[in-house]
């Protein structure tokens, strides 16, 4: 499903008090409002097919993106095209090919068990009756929860229901699939469980999915580009993996030498590099030029017991890259 | 397409069913309602020595005031209305709208369908009522058919004048509280405690300038016998007029409060 998003702008409007009764008084006879701009300006173009990764702070856009995505909201600026569908005119024939799973919010009735709510939805999409049987219960075992079935979705983990909540979205094989902190609060199985899922659809249906989601990793193992927002703005759009380079280019390197090495044969070295030498492990952390050059002079001079490279951890380095974004996109 | 709204009324239906305890809350608030009716009417009979008020017999006036409760109880809304509004104060309403279906229909379905343990349960009451009191209610199977018919469009009026007020969460978020008053209000003045042949003239040549007169009155008149079947032409007619007003009334008030939506939460 291609999207084209030009220009896109969404502010609200907002009114403030200050605390206290005198506050609440005041208000009540005099309101005062201001408006605020969630999202300023966005461009982005999105081909059939992609994951898209949408990462930024809390109240950095993420969500009112998605919303005017789907049509939950109006732009205040600038326009959405998905598939030549304006999606705030809310078309059926458009909410028939997208579906949104909020991980903060439940679509599933509460008091019932969630195999009633796609029946609903079967009814909803104008599902037939074979097609419905079979995408069920291919989704029912990707995501290992036919035995809840028949539970009411009010006693489910949230884990089960998060997955219920996404068999429920996809039932109708939409074409545009919009994932908002799909994995909040699951534990590390279940949230395993989801990325393998999305790669799976995404590769099997060639679904096109945008994803926003606080955990790095997710967006890591999901989405090959990412769109980073940071006020409203967009900092970043393209390749996670050279936006995880720009930011922080180095690597570690782990060299463990024989018992017995002559640590003296090292001085040279430490002079030039930095690294930290404990329990015959050497540990370096350098840009990648800096810890190739390394490891040539340290073969040279010693024979390894064993040796291995690590990426840094993604959540550390978006995490100093969020404190001052302008720094690594200067 | 009718498929999707019907199966939205029976997962409504399935719904009520888990609360077995709400079809008991039904029958006791129309038993305790006559209860109270029956007392003060029949004080009121004695303390005036009368056999007849403005053409009600005792008698009639309890099987009036009993079906009056129960259609009053049928086109209430509390329970449909009250998720309404907190869907658009908290954002809920999201679930909706981001599917394939219309907002009035699908609350209107949930609306019917919330109420349908009422429905069984009013059903089986009014059997024993007309098999006790024989000739005083249904006088015929026109009448049944008749009552059917006012009963569904006092219910879609009903529910059509609840959405416009609905709808007004749009702009000021909470507005329970004139669905509050309103049903406080309709109590009394569509008839369902006091049947509204009983208020003074002028009092009721102005609710018959209001869709209020189709609420409660009209398929009870109908279902009790009076009202002539020769004027049963024209109130159809008004009634639907009512409808088409209410919801053309009510989908001005969705579209321009959609716009002003916030999507509130996640």
């Amino acid at each position: 499903m291609y999207i084209k998003i030009s220009n896109l702008s969404k502010s609200f409007k907002m009114f403030k008090r200050s605390a206290g009764l005198k506050g609440a008084l005041s208000s009540f006879f005099n309101r005062k409002y201001s408006h605020f701009f969630a999202l300023k300006n966005i461009d982005l173009e999105l081909k059939s097919g992609e994951i898209l990764g949408i990462l930024g702070e809390n109240g950095a856009g993420k969500t009112t993106l998605i919303k005017l995505i789907v049509g939950l909201l109006h732009p205040t600026n600038g326009n959405v095209n998905v598939d030549g569908y304006n999606p705030w005119k809310r078309n059926h024939e458009y909410l028939r090919k997208v579906s949104v799973v909020m991980g903060q919010k439940n679509q599933l009735w509460w008091d019932i068990p969630a195999s009633e709510s796609f029946l609903l939805n079967k009814h909803i999409y104008q599902i037939e009756d074979s097609e419905f049987e079979s995408t069920m219960n291919e989704l029912v075992d990707l995501l290992d929860v036919r035995d809840k079935l028949d539970v009411q979705v009010r006693r489910l983990s949230l884990g089960e229901r998060m997955k219920m909540e996404i068999i429920a979205a996809l039932l109708h094989k939409p074409a545009l699939i919009l994932l908002d902190e799909p994995t909040l609060g699951l534990d590390v199985i279940s949230q395993s469980k989801i990325r393998d899922f999305v790669r799976y659809y995404n590769k099997e249906y060639n679904a096109t999915f945008i994803i926003t989601s606080h955990y790095t990793k997710d967006i890591q193992e999901m989405c090959e580009r990412v769109l980073v927002l940071h006020k409203g703005s967009q900092i970043y759009d393209g390749k996670f993996s050279d936006l995880i380079k720009s930011i922080n280019p180095r690597r570690r390197l782990f060299f463990e030498f024989n018992e017995g090495f002559d640590e003296s044969l090292l001085e040279e070295l430490k002079a030039v590099y930095n690294f930290n030498v404990s329990n015959n492990i050497l540990t370096a952390e350098l840009s990648e030029n800096d810890l190739k050059a390394l490891l040539i002079k340290l073969l040279d001079k010693f024979s390894p017991n064993s040796m291995s490279f690590e990426d840094l951890p993604v959540e550390e380095t978006m995490r100093s890259f969020f404190i001052n974004p302008d720094q690594y996109l200067k | 397409m009718i498929k999707k709204y019907t199966a939205v009324l029976k997962i409504n239906w399935i719904h009520a069913l888990e609360y077995r305890a709400n079809a008991l809350v039904g029958v006791v608030a129309i038993l305790s309602g006559l209860f109270i009716e029956y007392q003060i009417w029949n004080l009121i009979f004695l303390s005036q020595g009368v056999e007849s008020i403005k053409g009600f017999s005792f008698q009639e006036l309890m099987i009036f005031i009993f079906l009056s409760i129960m259609v009053g109880q049928l086109k209430s809304s509390w329970h449909t209305s009250g998720e309404m509004i907190e869907g658009i104060r908290t954002g809920d309403i999201n679930k909706y709208l981001i599917r394939p279906i219309s907002y009035f229909n699908y609350h209107f379905m949930m609306f019917i369908g919330v109420n349908s343990l009422y429905y069984t349960v009013y059903s089986l009451l009014l059997l024993v009522t007309i098999i006790v009191f024989p000739g005083l209610l249904f006088p015929s199977i026109i009448n049944i058919i008749g009552f059917i018919l006012a009963l569904s469009i006092s219910v879609f009026l009903s529910y059509s004048i609840y959405y416009i007020m609905i709808c007004c969460a749009f702009w000021f978020g909470e507005v329970r509280a004139i669905i509050v008053a309103y049903n406080l209000s309709m109590i009394i003045l569509s008839g369902q405690y006091i049947p509204i042949r009983l208020f003074p003239d002028n009092v009721l040549d102005i609710i018959k300038l209001t869709p209020l007169l189709y609420l409660v009155d009209f398929p009870v008149s109908i279902a009790t016998g009076r009202m002539p079947i020769e004027d049963w032409g024209f109130n159809f007619i008004v009634s639907i007029g009512w409808c088409i007003i209410m919801w053309f009334i009510g989908s001005l008030v969705y579209n321009r409060g959609i716009r002003n939506y916030e999507a509130y939460g996640s």
